[in-house]
Formats: structure tokens, sequence, C-alpha cells
């Protein structure tokens, strides 16, 4: 297969046209000439004739391969060929080694046979070839061959899905910005569907991938797990979602300890409520009998476990607070008491509070004046009216339905560093900060339909809770090695090992290990950060062949299920030679030849 | 020196210093100056040796005086004069008109001098020289003479303009035939662009009456080897028939082809007991003298 890199100058191929326009419009031209004997001239056309036209034509054809030749040459022809040997290759490989891949499959992880796949790419390479490896993680390695080589035998499985989209496009840059004449992309992955989920692509790069015969076996995994509430006051709830084909067992433990045990059959939930001693925070986790892939058998939660907050409704809050928070503690999500104040803004002298808007215009100088004495860096603004929608912010307490009529624009002091919880208009609603949340209007009906819908108790149990109690703290959920952003407060990460690891920078990358970790604020626990792998990668159905290739979008896309076969296509389409001195050389040989038999014909007739 | 003899010049540079006649006797006399006299003896007034009489001999050639003195019949033998009755039949059609370069003569006008100069030759041995000049048909005809003036006629035939038409041998060669009433030789002097079979067929009959025939094939080198013209329409002035050819490209096929047909006209001629010689119009006039008189020489 021959493949032209500089394609536009085959047009110049058309000049061959010419020696043949000339070789069929020959006869029709020159001079009309006298002479006697005519007869010997026809005679040895008519003798000759078909010596000369045998002549002519190989004239002309040797005229017409010097133009193609050269014109050839000129698009740069690169000439694929099979044997040994290859053009100069930019290759990277990449190793799918994300969790999946870490199920057992005839005896064996699934890693072993990608690993296996890979060292045959590399050590099929030659030495002056350029070769990469990244793994699914996104981490490129380079180096000799060797040190690659060393790299893919110690590749361990993430604990996670890692991005093998992700790492197959930084394998395309690596090796498309290499300047070599060959680059190639070799993608070594189990094939996994939802690691594939759209396809990629990779530019002017030649892609192979191999991804193992058959289909992967049943899975059985733990694909969601948490305490319900967070907050345990101190009974609570630990839901968890089970992938299994049929039934299974599950264990859940709260700090090591057996909490409940159980069997739950397909699609079916679970949810098992518990009051445990524990106290703070605690971390858990639903288990199930090990099976093929060992990572998604256990996934862990955390859940904070203590008294319920001690809340005072002022009336300045309206009846609906009151009631809201009769049902909290009802729930046992709360208690009556002074530690946590409920009040219009102006009436607020201490925190923790949760300071609403005065009802009475009148009173937004006193409530400014309380906001600025309590060190709260918002200010209400005057007063706007109009229904407005009111949205929750991501990751907040849905709020569906909220409408604000009259409200007041929550303006931020300079340098001020705090969550807005929810917006109207466009504009800051509901804000919160260290012991403090500032709701922009009122808790009437006349000001915002917030308090008589269905999602004010929730909400306000998850702010008393979460936001406004001594020890509130938030629980992180994250994927192993994802960036999280760390919470305001906290100066360290405690490791389930007790360890603690500080946390000088705004984020931090989550652990590689799935577990509960724990925010520290001067030593004591304040939030909890929980690693587990995607769901989606407990979910082992693979991609055939095809589905693979379209997948990936190079210049050319091979997908291979035999190891063999696959190393030999890659190397079998892999060597490229330039033709360019070929061509030039048969072009000069041309030359020559018909210098020759011009010339020979001349001086034969000379 | 040989280099001064008129008869080794360059045949257009001599061609260019006089008429016909002029030239031709330069020519003449340039090549008798290199030649000896002819070996062969006759009957003639001029005594050459004796020799032993022998049954049928003329009794009046008897030398008496020996007979009576020696008792021996020995005959007298004299230079031959007039013992050959020759015919030159010369080409004067179309084609031999014309010359591949201007430096060079029309293979005519070589061809006409070379006819005056071998008519010279041969009366000055005595021979008896007659001219026919022929293109499709004969156009003049001179019968052989010995006499005075002969020579003139001859020249003055070769001024003729001639028709200068396609060119047709037989019906000339047959009345060179008739012009010669007992055996004698026939020169043909002709470019040959004619149809060999019936030259050929001539030739025999002539043969048969007991004629000897020389052919002198007259050639422009530049039938030889074709000239340079590149791409070109070559036309026959006689037949008008076109050819077009790239010279270049069959320069040497027409050379290999020329060549098959001279040896053809060698082999055809020889096969008939003619002689056959080509002569092309770049050869000085000596080089074609020699052939023919060497062919005369031959005769008996």
């Amino acid at each position: 297969m021959i493949d032209f890199l500089s394609p536009l100058w085959l047009v110049a191929a058309a000049a061959a046209a010419v020696p043949l326009l000339l070789h069929l419009l020959r006869r029709r031209i020159g001079a009309r000439v006298e002479f006697p004997a005519v007869r010997y001239l026809a005679r040895a056309e008519r003798e000759h004739s078909r010596k000369l036209r045998l002549r002519n034509l190989l004239l002309m054809l040797l005229r017409m391969a010097i133009v193609v030749c050269i014109a050839a040459a000129a698009a740069r022809p690169v000439l694929r060929v099979s044997g040994a040997g290859h053009a100069p290759t930019a290759l990277t490989v990449v190793l799918d080694n994300s969790l999946s891949t870490s199920v057992i499959v005839s005896g064996h992880p699934v890693l072993d046979d990608l690993r296996a796949r890979a060292s045959q790419v590399v050590r099929a390479a030659s030495p002056d070839d350029r070769v990469w490896l990244v793994t699914a993680d996104g981490v490129v390695r380079g180096g000799s061959r060797s040190a690659i080589l060393d790299d893919i035998a110690h590749a361990e499985p993430l604990a996670g899905a890692g991005d093998v989209e992700d790492a197959t496009t930084r394998a395309s840059t690596v090796a498309a910005s290499a300047a070599l004449p060959e680059r190639e992309v070799v993608v070594v992955t189990d094939g996994q569907a939802t690691a594939w989920p759209e396809p990629v692509s990779l530019g002017a790069v030649t892609v192979f991938a191999y991804r193992p015969a058959g289909d992967a076996p049943p899975n059985r995994a733990v694909v969601d797990a948490g305490a319900q509430p967070v907050r345990w006051t101190p009974g609570g709830a630990i839901q968890a979602r089970v992938m299994t084909p049929d039934s299974a067992t599950y264990r859940i433990t709260l700090e090591g300890r057996t909490l409940a045990r159980g069997t739950v059959t397909r699609d079916e939930p679970v949810l098992v409520r518990a009051e445990p001693p524990e106290r703070g925070w605690t971390a858990g986790s639903v288990e199930l009998e090990p099976d093929e892939l060992r990572g998604d058998d256990v996934r862990w939660f955390a859940a904070w476990i203590g008294p319920a907050p001690a809340v005072r409704v002022a009336p300045s809050a309206g009846p609906f607070a009151s009631n809201a928070l009769e049902a909290l503690v009802e729930a046992e999500r709360a208690r009556t008491g002074g530690g946590i104040t409920i009040a219009s803004a102006d009436e607020v002298t201490s925190l923790p509070a949760l300071l609403v808007a005065p009802s009475d215009p009148v009173k937004l100088g006193a409530a400014n004046r309380a906001l600025e004495r309590l060190g709260i860096p918002w200010r209400l603004g005057a007063a706007r009216h109009g229904e407005t929608a009111v949205r929750a912010a991501s990751g907040s307490v849905p709020l569906a339905d909220v409408t604000a009529t009259v409200r007041y624009p929550l303006t931020p002091r300079a340098g001020t560093r705090s969550d807005t919880l929810a917006t109207a208009a466009g504009e800051p609603w509901i804000v919160s900060g260290p012991g403090y949340v500032l709701i922009g209007s009122a808790l009437t009906p006349d000001a915002s339909t917030f308090p008589v819908r269905a999602a004010f108790v929730p909400w306000l149990g998850d702010v008393l809770s979460q936001r406004l109690s001594a020890d509130a703290g938030t629980v992180m959920a994250a994927t192993p090695g994802a960036t999280v952003v760390r919470p305001t407060g906290a100066d360290a990460l405690e490791l389930p090992d007790g360890d603690r690891v500080p946390l000088p920078d705004d984020s931090l990358a989550a652990p590689a290990r799935p577990g509960a970790y724990f925010f520290l604020h001067g030593g004591a626990r304040t939030g909890a950060l929980v690693v587990n792998p995607e769901a989606s990668e407990s979910d082992l159905r693979r991609l055939d062949p095809s589905a693979l290739a379209a997948r990936l979008r190079g210049r050319h896309a091979t997908t291979a299920e035999d190891g063999v076969k696959f190393t030999t296509a890659i190397f079998a389409t892999a060597p490229r030679r330039p033709l360019v001195a070929p061509l030039l050389a048969a072009a000069l040989v041309a030359l020559v030849a018909e210098s020759a038999m011009a010339r020979g014909s001349r001086a034969a007739a000379g | 020196m040989s280099t001064t003899r008129p008869d080794l010049l360059d045949p257009s540079t001599i061609a260019a210093l006089g008429r016909i006649e002029i030239v031709a006797r330069w020519i003449v006399d340039g090549f008798l100056t290199g030649l000896h006299r002819s070996p062969r003896k006759g009957f003639s007034v001029e005594f050459a040796e004796h020799r032993p009489y022998l049954p049928g001999d003329e009794l009046r050639y008897v030398d008496w005086k020996i007979a009576a003195r020696a008792d021996k019949w020995v005959v007298k033998q004299y230079e031959e004069e007039t013992n050959l009755r020759a015919t030159i039949v010369l080409d004067v059609s179309r084609s031999m008109a014309w010359r591949g370069d201007e430096s060079r003569l029309t293979k005519l006008a070589y061809a006409e001098r070379l006819a005056a100069a071998l008519a010279l030759l041969f009366l000055r041995q005595r021979d008896a020289v007659g001219l026919v000049r022929f293109d499709d048909a004969v156009r003049s005809a001179v019968p052989p003479r010995v006499r005075t003036g002969q020579w003139q006629r001859i020249v003055a035939a070769l001024d003729d303009p001639g028709a200068g038409r396609a060119s047709f041998a037989p019906v000339a060669l047959e009345q060179a035939g008739r012009l010669i009433v007992r055996r004698g030789m026939i020169v043909l002097i002709s470019d040959l662009l004619m149809d060999p079979a019936d030259v050929i067929s001539r030739v025999r009959a002539l043969r048969h009456a007991g004629h000897h025939v020389a052919v002198l094939h007259v050639m422009d080198p530049a039938e030889r080897d074709l000239p340079a013209r590149g791409d070109a329409l070559f036309v026959d002035p006689e037949s008008e028939i076109e050819v077009p050819a790239a010279s270049a490209e069959v320069r040497a096929a027409y050379r290999e082809t020329v060549d098959r047909a001279l040896g053809e006209w060698r082999d055809a001629l020889a096969g008939v007991g003619a002689a056959y010689e080509v002569i092309t119009t770049d050869a000085p006039f000596g080089v074609p003298l020699r052939r023919a008189f060497a062919v005369r020489q031959r005769l008996p």
C-alpha cells in the first residue's frame, strides 16, 4: 500500500500526456520534402514497421515514465512493506489498568494478558523507534525500551476506572508530537463498554487496539452505599445498592464492627437502620462475598453520630420555622435548646444562627448592623418585589417550586469566602459561612413560598446538622485519584491507619485506595472523604471489536482479539519506506535509457 | 601529380569550369594520363607483332617477306581500333534532376558528364559509340559511329533538355540493342528508380543477343543516407507518392533497406551476366570511368 505525503503533486503526472500526444500527433507535423528514393523509404518503413513502432512506443513509455516518476517523487510516496524491519516509529502504548482489568479470568487477572500484549509490542520495537507508555490514570512514561518494559511489568490495577479515553488522547498527542515518519498508538484494553462511552478523536495517528477474546465474567458489586442521613442523631440508616445477577450476601460494618448481615436479590435496595453506640465521625462499609473482581466488593461510607443539635426559634423567624423544627425534633434530628438560633437578622446576637431577612423593611438597617456586629460579610440590599424563581446551588438540597416575592439582594463584602446555597434572579438568596446561614427573604408566605414547600423541612434539617452544628461537617464522595476541593477549615486528612496528611492547598487528590478518610481541623474530625470506585466500573460488559474500532478515530484503526495476530498486524503495516529516492533513480534510469535509445538510433543512422 | 588530374577532382568543382565537352576532354585526358594503352591487338594499320599463321587467317595479313626468308608463315598483328560498338543509355527522367545538397551536381548533370567522357574515351579507343536518352520513353538516340564528329553529335544530344518524366528503361535498352547491328556493349547510366524486373528482363534479352551490358547506378549521397530533415513528408517527384517519416528514427532502417536493394540489383544483374557499379555523385569522374573502362577492356 502506498501513501502520499504531498498528494497534490500527483496532478503534475498529467504532464505524462505530453509525450503521448506528441507520439500520436508526430506523423502530422513536418515539412514537405522532395525525395526521389521514396520507394526505398516506403520499403524501409514497411519492412521495419514493427521494430520502428516498438522503438517509438518504448521511447514514449520511457518519457511518460520519466514524467510520472518525477511527479510521484514530488508527491513523497511511502510504501508499506511487510517483512523484517520497519520505519522509525513513535509508538505510544496505552495500557488499560483500570479496576475492571483486575477481574480474574481463567485463574489470571485480565491485566496480566494486557501487560503481556503491551510487552510484546514494546519488545518488537526497534532501536530507531521511540516508545512511551500511558496508563489509564493518564500518567505518561518515556525512556528506553527496557525501562518501559519494567514500567509495564510493574503496572498495578487502579482502584477506579481512571480515564482510558483521556489516556488514549494523551497518547495520540505524544505520538503526533514526535518527529518520526510513523506515529502509532497501541491500545491494550479489556474493551469495557463503560470505559469507551463515546468516540475519541486521535488525529493522524494509526491506532491498533487489542481486547481479550470472549466475554467478561458475571460480576457482583456494591455500586452505592451511604448513611441516611449523614448525621445520625444518634439513629440513622445505611442505604446501599448491589449489582448482582441473582442474589448476594452482604455485610455492613461500622468502624470494623459488623453492624448487619443479610441477603439481597437483584435490583433490591438495601436499607438497614441502626442506632450505634459510636459517636462522632465514623467509617463504615458494605461488603459482598469475594468474586472475580475484588475491587468493587466493598463500598465505603461515613456518618456522623451524636446528639441532635439544640435549636431555638425566635418568634421573628415566623411560625413555619417553628413548625419545621417541631417536625425535626419529633424525628430526633433536632432538639429544642439554645445552641442554634433561628431568628430575623435584626434580632440575632450570637452565632451559630440561621438568619432570615426581616419581614418589615424598616428593620433592614438594624439587620445590617447586626450582621456587621456578628462579623457576617454579607449585607441586605433594598427590598425588591416581584415573584422570582429560586434555584438551589449544585450539591445543595433541591428547592423545588420555591419562589421569592419580596427579597433583599445579598451583597458580599470584599474578600468574602462563603457558600451560596440558592439564588434568585441570578443573585445570592441563601448564603452560608462559618456558623451562619443567611436567607434573603422572610420565612412568610407573602415574601416567599419557601417555608410552605415540602423541601423546607429537609433543607432546614440539613442546614442545622451540616452547617450550623458545633461539630458541623460534610461528607465528600470521590473516586480514587480525583481532585477534590479542601473543605473550609480542614488542615489535614486522617488516613484509615491513623496517619495524618497535611492539606496545605485548596484542593487535593483523593487517595488512590478506596476507604473513608476524615478531614481534621486542629486535630478534630470535621468531615469525611469517602473514596469508592465508579459504579460504572463494575459493569464489565465489553464492546465488540468493531465497536471498539469505531470508538478510536485515528487515521486508521484496527482491533484484534488474538495476541499474536495483534503484534503481527502492527509490524506488518508499520514499515513505511519512502519511495522518493527509488523513484528518482527510476526516472534517472529511464532518462539514461531514453537518451541511449534516441542517441543509438541517431548514431546508427549517422 | 594525381591530385591535379581532372578525372580525380571533385565533380562539382570540375563541372563548374566549363561546358560538357570541355570538361569531358579534361577528364578523359587526365584519365588516359594515368592509364596504359589498351593491350588488345587487332588487324589495324599500326603494326604490333607477329604470330604463327593458323588455318583460317586471312592471307592478306601473311608477312610474305618472312615466309620467303625463313620459310615460316607468320601473320602481322596491328593495334585494334574499331572492334567495339558501344551505346550509352542515359536516364534523363525527373528523378535524375535531383541533388541532395546544393554543393553537388544533380544526378543527371553528373551522368551527362560521365556519358560524354565515356563516349570520348571509347572513341579514343576507336570504338563506335552511340547514345540513347530516355525517361518514360526514348527521347533521343544517336547511333553508334566512330567517324569524326560523332562525339560532337553525342554532346549535342546531351544538351537536349529532355522531358524529365518517369523513367522506363526497357524501351531504351531495346532501342539501344537495335542500334547495334553486331555484338557490342551497352552502358546504362541511371538511378534505377524503376521496376527491377523490367530492367533485368531487358538486360537478359540483350545478353542473349550477345551484347555486353554494364550498369552504372548513379546515386546522390543523400539517397544512400537519408538526410536529417526531422519529421517530414517525403514526396517522390515522379510518382507523387508521399511517405511521412521521422528521418532520425528511420535512417538506420533506410540505410539497411538501400543496401539490400543495391545488393538485389547487383545479384540480379550478375545473374544475367551484366556488370554493375554504384556511383555516387560526389565521386570523382575517374572512378566510374575506370570501372566502365575495365569492363570494356575485359571484352574480347
